[in-house]
Order: structure tokens, then C-alpha cells, then sequence
């Protein structure tokens, strides 16, 4: 547990539905770790994106406790869990998530004005980082403008753009077609090599064997299974 | 995030929403340009008076009275000595009124003349000479007013520099006056004497009756003597110059304006013709004395004050020394607040405007983050504050309100500047002298641009609360 980067303990989320109380999360721990690429995998519902909010900072647990990097998440106040979301974490989702009116520029641009870069150089950084992922040409296009995969890789790219140690991708395959699914996973796999921890839900258990470093499977907010894959870790 | 950023992003969202945006500032700046015309109004009134005020250097003048008590101390010349050193006057002179006749060619008309020294005449209240020059040292000038002129019916105040007049002073005679008093026309006071109803003198009333009709028959006599046998005593003089005259209500500059040693000959003459300069002489007790004891009195002292001097220190030590003070710094002071009430109406009716628009701005807020709340949602999940949420939606209303107000502001005075020009023309038509009615000072700028963006971010605040508490993981769920 010491190389963690991320420690989930016993963490409950329930909501409250009318008069039935749903059991959304319910008693998850787990460990982020360095380099590692963990897989969320389980059937709508069972709690993947419960979690990933949580773990994000953008949901409160009922019970349990976050601990990232020796912080435990529920002593952070407004403005912490919103430095933490600002400068330790990128978040991918399924529907890009990308502000519609804005260049694929502006909108990896936009993640910079939360760490303080002054506006004059976040151009220059985030025309690097979409070059990077291989959009130096498409800076200028709208998200309409762009095919699925193009704009899953400007959400990555915003999410990479603050140099976050942490990712989550909320199902970051799911609007997409099993070439640029394939693409997608094998970058997200890749950020691993440069020491940032992924903590990926996704639906294609296929994909998620061939890249992930370990799979947890969850079954109505708790986890079922857990299976190391030695074989991804040692080809990365 | 910066309040560039927040200024970045707001000024976006207003642009991509044109139409709607355009609607709401539109509300702002009918608002504020109601606000601004109105207040123009009262503030244009306002600098009219204090324009009115320093032309006839009313702010460095103070008018002293008698005290209106039982033993009220004289404003005689020892007294205008001591008013003279009070700290903060310059200089302290009589109102010296009395009664010419003046003539020039075959027009003779009868007016108010007031001697005035040369220091005096330096002051500000004096300062608008129409033509030639004011009065120095040397002999036989004179100045006069526009007044004498329009009765005079000289047209051109040049043409009459340089013109001679002659001025007459009617005194009246108190040997006269009491020679009469004795006289008898009526038949000697013997045969009067005789006339008594010796049986009826000890009846009740009858000898009351008899003294008040012998005290009316007395009076009547004196002022006959004083009013009849009066003496003319003229001078010819050069006009010097032509001074606007007016002056205040309680300080009217006279339509004939001498030099204070000129006015001393004609005083020489023996009291003035009106029957009211006895009254002083009576209450000095100094009537049938040849020259008076205690020395001239006047109605009232002007004080030149120094342009910064607090008038109500001044009109403290004016009292302390038994006289009343008037002060026309204090009487334009009870004006500013009954205009600051006057602009509080006017602007009132603005406002009432702006409030509608407030509500056409939370409105428009509101409906923006319906519609923005999945890019709200993203916001947060990239690490904006609440703060930030808040910020932006302030921010934008405030834009709004901005450019609202600097729109509003343009037409207020263009509405301003036509309705301005609209009175001037009526103005010129109904012969009035032409005023300016509307001022639009920059502190009216400042106070519309204040509250413009005020009421909008006001208005804003709920909307942006809203915002602010909305929960990142619904945001980011919606379609």
C-alpha cells in the first residue's frame, strides 16, 4: 500500500431515492498505484462512475475515506478539492465532456486557467499538447468538426494538458468505434510508462485485458473480483 | 481563475447570445437613460442657481441687520469698523440708500441712488460693469445701472459712457417742519381757547378728545412743514460707467451708484424727503438736533468675505457683536438639499425603470444556466471554485449592466441635450432670457455607471448563487 497514490477505504455512497435508499457504492477499498493502468469493469449501475466521482473529488462519500497522496479528501475543504481536481487529476468521459463553442485550443486551454498559467502562454502549451496527441492541425475546429476519436483525444489532451498524476476515464471507449477504442486505451496505457496512474471504468472487458494493469469487477457498489495481469505490466 | 478570465468567458457567452444579451442591455440602458435625463434636469437647475450665485458673487457676500430685539445696537460707522476685523472679511461697507432725482437732456426721472466707496466697488458683487469703467478718485463721476437706462429709455450702454447728468437730492427742512407746528392757520389758539365748553371740561372724554385733535392738528402741521419746504440741492456729473445693476433682493444695486464723499455733501443738505428717515432720528431721540450725535446709521453692512472663509463662523461672530447675520452661502446650502431632494425624485423615477430591467437581467441569468449546465459541470470537474461559478455569472451581469449603463448614459444626454435645446427655443420664443436647464456632471456619469452595474450584479446574485451550488456530478449528466 505504500506505493499508492490513491486509497479508497471502505467507501459508501448511498443515496436517498423517494422512500428506498440506494446502495450506489457500498464498501470499496482499493489502491491507485504509480504507473498502474486499474480497470473498473462491471454492468450499468453497479457503481464504476459512483467511484470515479468520488476518487475525483466531485462527489462526497456517505462513509469511507479518499486518501491521495496522504490527504484524506474528506478533511479538504471547497477550494482544496477544487486545487486537487485543478492540478492532480485530468478527467476523460464517455461524451468528451468538451464546452462546444470552444476551439479544441480553448477548450485544453480552459484547463489551464485553474493552475494559474498566465493566459499568454497557455496557447503555446496546449498547441503542444494537442500536437502531441496528434491534433496540431485541428486546434482551430469546433468539437462538431471533429470525428469521435478526434474529440476523446482533445479531452485527453485537456486532461493531460495540467501534467495531472492522476487520471480518470469515465468509460472513454463508449462512443466509440473498436479502431479508435483501441487507440484511445493504448494512449491511456502509454501514460503509465511516464508514471501517471489511470483509473479507468469501461464496459469492453476485451480492451481492458489486453491494457489494463489490474481489473476490478464491481457488482451492485461492491467489488466482485480482482485480477492482477502481470503480463500488461511486464509489456509496459 | 482571473477576473480576466472571468471577463474573457462572460464577454464570450454575452456575445454568442446576441440577441438575447442585446434585449437585456437594452432594458439597462432605457433605465439608465431615463436616470440620466431626469437627474440632468435637476442638476442643470442646480448649476444654474450656483451659477447665478457666483455671478452676482453671492458667496463671498454676508448682508448684517440690526438685531430685531428691543435695544438693538445701531449700524453706525463704529460698527462697520468692527465688522471690518472679523477674521475672514475683507472688507465691511453701509448700504447707503437714498432718493435722487436724476436728468439727463429733457428726461427726468426719480430713483434710488446708494454711495458706495472704491473698495467696494472692487468686490465681486460689483463686477459686472456692461460699459466704460468704475468709479476712482476723481471728481463728478458717477456710475449707473441698466436700470436708469431702461428708464432713461437709452438703449446703447456705451453711447451713455461719457454722458453728463445732473442729479437732484430733495432734503427736507426741520425748521420748517417746526415753524409749522406753532403756526395757527386755523385761527390763533386763543380764539380756540375761548371756543372751550368750559361746563363740559370735566366730563368724561371731552378733554381726551380735545388734546388727540389738538396732537393730529399738531402732526399734521409738522409734516406739512417737513414734506413741504424742502430744498433742491444739485450736481452735474460724468457717467463712468454702466453696471448690469440687479443685484439680490435683500442687497439691490441702485440705479445710481456715487462716490461716498459725493453722497456726504448731499447729506449735508439736511435730511432726506422721505418722511421714513425721520423715524430713525426719532428713535436716536436726535430730532430736532442740528447734526446727528450719534452719528449715521445704516439698514444693513455688506461683508466681502474671503472666498473660503466657513460663513457660519462668520455669522457666529457677526452675532456676538448684537447684529443679525444673512447669509447667501447658507441660503444656497437650504437650496443644495431641497435640489438634492428635487434630484432624489427625478432620479427616483429612473430607477423604478432600473429595477424592471434587474428583473429582465436575473431572468436572462437564470435561463443561461439552464442552459449552460453541463459546461457548469465541466467547469468544476477541471478544478473551478464555487468562487469561480459565482464569479463568472457576476461578472456577466455586470457586463451587462455595464454596457448597459454606458449606452444609457449616451442617450440620457443626447435626450438631455435635445430636451435642452427644445427649451431654448421655446425660450427664445417667449422672449425669456435663455437658460441652460440640463447639466449632465460627471458625478451623475459616475453614480449611472455605479448603479447600472449595482443593480445588475444584484440582480445577478441569485442566478450566480444558483450556479455556484449546483452539483458537478447532475451537471455533467445532463444531455
Amino acid at each position: 500500500m505504500s506505493d499508492a497514490w490513491l486509497s479508497c477505504f471502505d467507501l459508501k455512497r448511498h443515496y436517498k431515492r423517494g422512500p428506498q435508499t440506494v446502495r450506489a457504492l457500498d464498501g470499496v477499498s482499493l489502491d491507485l498505484r504509480e504507473g498502474e493502468l486499474l480497470a473498473l469493469v462491471g454492468s450499468s449501475g453497479s457503481g464504476k462512475s459512483t467511484l470515479l466521482n468520488l476518487v475525483a473529488g466531485l462527489d462526497r462519500p456517505s462513509e469511507g475515506a479518499v486518501v491521495v497522496q496522504g490527504r484524506t479528501m474528506s478533511e479538504m475543504n471547497q477550494r482544496d478539492l477544487a486545487n486537487y481536481r485543478a492540478r492532480n487529476t485530468g478527467m476523460i468521459f464517455q461524451s468528451f465532456n468538451l464546452i462546444g463553442h470552444y476551439s479544441a485550443l480553448e477548450n485544453v486551454a480552459l484547463a489551464l486557467a485553474f493552475t494559474g498559467v498566465p493566459y499568454g502562454q497557455r496557447a503555446k502549451i496546449a498547441k503542444a499538447q494537442l500536437a502531441e496527441l496528434g491534433l496540431g492541425e485541428r486546434v482551430d475546429h469546433r468539437p462538431a468538426d471533429l470525428s469521435g476519436g478526434e474529440q476523446q483525444r482533445v479531452a485527453i489532451a485537456r486532461a493531460l494538458v495540467t501534467d495531472p498524476a492522476l487520471i480518470f476515464a469515465d468509460e472513454p471507449t463508449g462512443n466509440l468505434d473498436q479502431d479508435n477504442s483501441e487507440q484511445i486505451v493504448e494512449l491511456l496505457a502509454g501514460l503509465c510508462l511516464e508514471g501517471r496512474s489511470v483509473l479507468m471504468t469501461t464496459h469492453d472487458l476485451e480492451l481492458a485485458g489486453r491494457y489494463a494493469h489490474r481489473i476490478l469487477r464491481l457488482n451492485y457498489g461492491r467489488i466482485e473480483e480482482e485480477r492482477e495481469l502481470p503480463e500488461n505490466r511486464r509489456r509496459s | 481563475m482571473s477576473f480576466r478570465d472571468l471577463m474573457r468567458m462572460a464577454l464570450g457567452n454575452l456575445h454568442r447570445q446576441k440577441l438575447r444579451s442585446s434585449l437585456t442591455i437594452s432594458g439597462v440602458v432605457i433605465a439608465i437613460a431615463a436616470f440620466v435625463a431626469m437627474v440632468s434636469f435637476g442638476a442643470g437647475n442646480q448649476r444654474m442657481i450656483a451659477d447665478q450665485f457666483d455671478d452676482l458673487g453671492l458667496f463671498t457676500t454676508m448682508l448684517v441687520f440690526p438685531a430685531e430685539t428691543g435695544d438693538s445696537l445701531l449700524l453706525d460707522e463704529a460698527a462697520v469698523e468692527r465688522l471690518s476685523k472679523i477674521d475672514g472679511v475683507r472688507l465691511a461697507y453701509p448700504y447707503d440708500r437714498f432718493d435722487v432725482e436724476v436728468s439727463w437732456g429733457d428726461t427726468t426721472v426719480s430713483v434710488g441712488a446708494q454711495a458706495l466707496s472704491e473698495s467696494a466697488l472692487q468686490t465681486k458683487y460689483y463686477s459686472n460693469l456692461e460699459a466704460g469703467r468704475l468709479l476712482d478718485e476723481e471728481a463728478g463721476s458717477i456710475l449707473v445701472t441698466e436700470e436708469l437706462l431702461e428708464q432713461l429709455e437709452v438703449e446703447d450702454a456705451d453711447s451713455f459712457v461719457g454722458q453728463s447728468i445732473v442729479v437732484a437730492v430733495k432734503s427736507a427742512s426741520l425748521d420748517s417742519a417746526v415753524a409749522r407746528l406753532f403756526s395757527d392757520p386755523d385761527g390763533s389758539l386763543a380764539s380756540r381757547f375761548a371756543a372751550l365748553d368750559m361746563d363740559s371740561l370735566w366730563k368724561e372724554g371731552y378733554l381726551d378728545g380735545i388734546l388727540r385733535q389738538e396732537l393730529n392738528a399738531g402732526t399734521k402741521r409738522f409734516l406739512d412743514g417737513y414734506l413741504n419746504a424742502q430744498t433742491l440741492t444739485e450736481e452735474s456729473f460724468q457717467v463712468r460707467g454702466v453696471l448690469e445693476g440687479g443685484g439680490s433682493q435683500r442687497n439691490r444695486i441702485l440705479p445710481v451708484i456715487l462716490p461716498v464723499e459725493t453722497a456726504r455733501r448731499f447729506d449735508a443738505a439736511g435730511p432726506g424727503a422721505d418722511p421714513t428717515e425721520l423715524v430713525p432720528r426719532i428713535m436716536q431721540g436726535e430730532i430736532f438736533s442740528r447734526s446727528l450725535q450719534s452719528g449715521k446709521s445704516y439698514s444693513q453692512v455688506t461683508l466681502d468675505v474671503q472666498q473660503f472663509a466657513s460663513h457660519t463662523a462668520l455669522s457666529d461672530s457677526v452675532e456676538s457683536l448684537g447684529y443679525e447675520a444673512f447669509s447667501y452661502a447658507s441660503q444656497f446650502e437650504e437650496i443644495r438639499r431641497v435640489m438634492l431632494f428635487f434630484n432624489m425624485g427625478l432620479g427616483l423615477v429612473g430607477l423604478v425603470a432600473l429595477v424592471t430591467a434587474a428583473l429582465g437581467i436575473a431572468n436572462t441569468m437564470v435561463m443561461s444556466i439552464l442552459e449552460r449546465r453541463r459546461e457548469i459541470g465541466i467547469l468544476c470537474s477541471l478544478g473551478a471554485q464555487p468562487g469561480d461559478i459565482r464569479g463568472l455569472f457576476l461578472v456577466e451581469s455586470g457586463t451587462i449592466g455595464a454596457l448597459g449603463s454606458l449606452g444609457g448614459i449616451l442617450l440620457g444626454w443626447l435626450v438631455a441635450r435635445a430636451a435642452s435645446a427644445i427649451a431654448k427655443i421655446i425660450m427664445r420664443n417667449q422672449g425669456v432670457e435663455v437658460m441652460e436647464l440640463f447639466a449632465t456632471p460627471f458625478w451623475l456619469i459616475g453614480i449611472a455607471m455605479a448603479f447600472g452595474i449595482l443593480v445588475a450584479v444584484l440582480a445577478g446574485s441569485y442566478p450566480a448563487r444558483r450556479a455556484a451550488r449546483l452539483d458537478p456530478v447532475e451537471a455533467l449528466r445532463q444531455e
